[in-house]
């Protein structure tokens, strides 16, 4: 175990914000949200959890993929990502696990996503534990926890004594600690154990959300009243759909500058899944969001793996209409 | 960046274009590099490919030609979005993007030996005409092939030109329909199902083939049963609004499914055993 005092934590994220891209909690006009930072002054070290996942780091919402420049009947097409070292600093464990969905799709389902892979091998997580479960989380109930390292590089402990304790996980993890300045301590400082935790909510397996497809009332109790806003799927940390389309960003005589971009779709939206000519399997609110659950409980895990839910509880929290997540697995468990 | 990214399109220009009904157009696309030469060297029918129009975007079609019978790639294009709008405003010598090809394909070493029946509705036999091609031109490797070919007017018929060599083969009948007449037409007026159940193909040892709106299909998969076909001998093509191609995207799923890597191409049994219907 490593210990740092906070003195000794802010210069080393005032040396990693020289040396990387470094993206850490910051009050934005009274919002907590991870973005980039310029010193380590800049850096919340106590924070709830931030207000939207960290995706956008390793999947951005709006991505240019393709550079595409005509002149005349000439095209050529360039890809162009940034090449720095990217650091994520005070990254939630449910935030990190929420990553390690989207690897089960975007990393391990061939062919890789060229452009994910790059931002998650140009990656660092150093992870902040939580020492509460905030309002709508059950990340426990989930396969995670707040003190959960398993899916970051680093993860950070508030510790007695002011102290933090930094516990590498992998060799990315090591390596980035090594500019950390170590603090003396005497003993074993113990981490601030977790001072509330929410209560559980219960995991259906996949067969049984498969045998309630048909449930008609189920999905409309919870589904009739949404407003295919898009939020749940915009701060969910593991909605990873996406849309692709061209901006043409400059023109001059004989030359066109296109942008080709990726933008974040959701399959809430009333055009997602429409095709052309105008036919729309899926044409009302309940059936999408009931596509959204089926997703995150059946679909996701039975085609590649984990569940599509961590447990953050954002959803909960930004739904204009108070369509809880929980609730609906509550149902499909008592169904 | 890997040389290997499946959202990169290949280069290409488009060497013939062509009315084929009202507001469809056939674009013929010659591939620039080696590249995309070699990826599209053995494509199969019923396999689709992404078509660039550069500032516009890209959008998913199935490929409407067959490798053995040249080079060039031909995509049947219906203007009704914002991306076929613009390939619609392309001239021969433009420069489009490419890439594929996707998916899965109709099984056409499974069908040989089978007596064929075709449902084509609308621009749906565009990806159906790769299956026509590939029988005729490996005539004596299938049995009896009946085409049934459909629009709503005889203005959106596409492929007309070809009906000649089709009705002249060995063994090939085709029979077209139209919802509705219009100035001059002498032929069948009515749905693909109501030809269907005239024509009555014979379920014996034959396959059906068909490809239209979802409500056609949905219909003609009813008729073909009525008529004695079994779910094994009826396939289909799907289609969908996608963005990737290769299961990224999410845009196209069906339940636990996508069109694009578990299709576009499916039997009737796979269609209804899904969790979530096409409907």
């Amino acid at each position: 175990m490593r210990y740092a005092t906070r003195e000794g934590l802010l210069a080393w994220l005032d040396r990693l914000a020289q040396e990387a891209d470094l993206i850490a909690p910051r009050d934005v006009d009274g919002h907590v949200l991870y973005r980039p930072v310029h010193s380590g002054a800049e850096v919340l070290l106590e924070y709830e959890r931030p207000e939207l996942p960290a995706k956008e780091f390793l999947f951005p919402a709006t991505e240019v993929i393709l550079r595409i420049e005509q002149r005349g009947k000439d095209v050529t097409l360039e890809e162009v990502l940034p090449d720095r070292r990217q650091v994520i600093f005070g990254l939630r464990p449910c935030d990190a696990h929420g990553l390690a969905a989207i690897d089960a799709l975007f990393l391990n389902q061939d062919p890789p996503d060229a452009y994910y892979r790059h931002h998650r091998e140009r990656t660092t997580l150093v992870g902040m534990a939580c020492t509460r479960m905030w309002d709508g989380c059950f990340c426990t109930s989930m396969g995670g926890g707040p003190a959960d390292p398993t899916h970051l590089d680093v993860l950070v402990r508030p510790a007695e004594g002011g102290l933090y304790i930094l516990q590498p996980v992998t060799p990315k993890g090591v390596a980035v600690l090594e500019s950390l300045p170590l603090a003396e301590v005497r003993g074993e400082p113990r981490p601030i154990p977790v001072e509330e935790y929410n209560p559980p909510v219960p995991v259906t397996p996949t067969e049984k959300w498969r045998t309630l497809f048909e449930e008609q009332r189920l999905w409309m109790r919870h589904g009739e009243r949404c407003l295919s806003c898009r939020i749940c799927t915009y701060v969910c940390p593991t909605c990873r759909c996406y849309d692709v389309v061209d901006r043409v960003v400059d023109v001059r005589p004989g030359r066109v500058l296109t942008e080709r971009i990726r933008v974040w779709d959701a399959c809430t939206s009333p055009n997602y899944r429409r095709v052309a000519g105008g036919h729309n399997p899926r044409p009302t609110n309940w059936e999408r969001l009931r596509n959204r659950f089926m997703c995150k409980f059946c679909y996701y895990p039975e085609d590649f793996g984990p569940l599509g839910c961590v447990g953050c509880g954002r959803c909960i929290v930004a739904c204009p209409v108070e369509i809880d997540i929980t609730e609906v697995m509550e149902d499909v468990a008592g169904a | 960046m890997p040389l290997t990214n499946p959202m990169r399109p290949y280069r290409g220009r488009l060497v013939g274009i062509r009315n084929l009904a009202t507001g469809i157009k056939l674009f013929q696309v010659e591939l620039l590099e080696p590249e995309g030469r070699a990826a599209f060297a053995d494509y199969k029918p019923g396999q689709f490919a992404f078509v660039s129009a550069f500032g516009a975007g890209e959008a998913p079609f199935g490929i409407t030609s067959t490798p053995h019978r040249g080079p060039v790639l031909e995509f049947a294009v219906n203007a009704l979005g914002h991306v076929t709008f613009a390939l619609h405003s392309l001239d021969v010598g433009d420069p489009v993007g490419v890439r594929g090809p996707l998916g899965n394909w109709f099984p056409m070493d499974r069908l040989r030996g089978k007596n064929i029946v075709i449902l084509g509705g609308g621009i749906g036999g565009a990806p159906l005409r790769p299956v026509i091609h590939t029988i005729l031109d490996r005539r004596e490797d299938y049995g009896h092939l009946t085409i049934l070919w459909a629009a709503r007017s005889p203005d959106l018929l596409v492929f007309t030109e070809e009906f000649d060599e089709w009705r002249s083969a060995w063994a090939t009948d085709l029979h077209v329909t139209v919802d509705q007449a219009g100035p001059g037409w002498t032929g069948n007026v009515g749905l693909i199902t109501q030809l269907l159940e005239k024509v009555a193909p014979s379920p014996e040892n034959a396959v059906a083939i068909t490809c239209g709106p979802p409500i056609m299909i949905h219909f003609v998969f009813l008729t073909l049963k009525k008529l004695g076909f079994a779910p094994e001998q009826m396939l289909t093509t799907l289609e969908a609004r996608m963005h990737c191609g290769i299961g990224k995207c999410g845009r196209c799923n069906l339940g636990e499914k996508f069109v694009c890597k578990d299709g576009p191409v499916f039997w009737q049994y796979e269609i209804a055993g899904f969790l979530e219907g096409f409907l």
